[in-house]
């Protein structure tokens, strides 16, 4: 089931305000998949339609202080790649779960008494650099 | 024979249909009310009820202040939200109501007053 997901074409925004707008219609249309998401993934008793709105929109604001348009239209095409994926079922539960619902403060368990000694450096290393 | 002769006889005799429907004891003729069973006309929603949902939609989201929330807040100047929460609000108030808000009208909700004006003027609102 090969399911294009309205595919926005020009690869080249001609300014911020294009890209701008683009960001906007791509969430908008990942939001308005969430219902077929959750019902294919079985999500109902996880999380809610808005919990999952929410950690979209914050890993769109993640990006949210560039300012290239092409920057931006690379990253809106890898996000319109991710939906159309998740959308086709190329992506199981644990996937869905663990990138979207639990997100990225959950899967760091270890950070107790292992690393106390470690220094403030090494902390942040193992934290990663996804800020 | 005189099954076919009434066949024939009633297949050209138009027989007024005169049905009364008794709704709470009083009589309505067929083309006086003509969808007296249905119950479409009152879902319209009242300004009041509009206002409160909407109001809850706004209080329920995880970045807002519910004390700050008033029918007459702007989302991004007064809430302090960005424009993608205000998306998000949109979709938020669109589960609430079961509406279906084309891009062009969603862009144009930014404050709670429009919001409350749109839903309110909407017949589909739920």
């Amino acid at each position: 089931m090969a399911f294009v997901r309205s595919v926005k074409v020009a690869p080249n925004s001609a300014s911020l305000e294009e890209a701008r707008s683009r960001v906007f219609d791509f969430f908008r249309s990942a939001c308005r998949a969430i219902p077929t998401i959750m019902d294919m993934y079985n999500l109902q008793d996880v999380v809610s339609p808005s919990e999952l709105r929410s950690s979209i929109a914050s890993q769109i604001r993640h990006n949210s202080h560039i300012t290239n348009p092409k920057v931006i239209d690379m990253l809106l095409f890898k996000g319109m790649e991710e939906l159309g994926n998740i959308v086709e079922h190329a992506k199981q539960r644990h996937h869905i779960i663990g990138q979207y619902v639990v997100g990225r403060g959950g899967l760091v368990q270890d950070l107790g008494t292992k690393d106390q000694g470690s220094s403030n450096f090494l902390k942040n290393f193992y934290g990663g650099n996804y800020f | 024979m005189a099954s076919a002769l009434r066949a024939a006889i009633l297949g050209h005799i138009r027989v007024p249909v005169s049905q009364t429907l008794t709704l709470n004891g009083s009589k309505l003729s067929l083309f006086g009310a003509v969808r007296s069973m249905s119950s479409h006309g009152d879902d319209h929603l009242t300004k009041e009820e509009v206002i409160d949902r909407v109001l809850d939609v706004v209080k329920s989201f995880p970045k807002v202040d519910p004390s700050k929330v008033s029918p007459d807040v702007h989302f991004q100047k007064d809430l302090g939200l960005d424009s993608l929460d205000n998306v998000e609000i949109v979709f938020a108030l669109e589960e609430e109501f079961k509406l279906e808000i084309p891009d062009k009208e969603a862009d144009k909700i930014d404050s709670c007053p429009l919001a409350i004006e749109y839903i309110y003027k909407h017949p589909m609102a739920g």
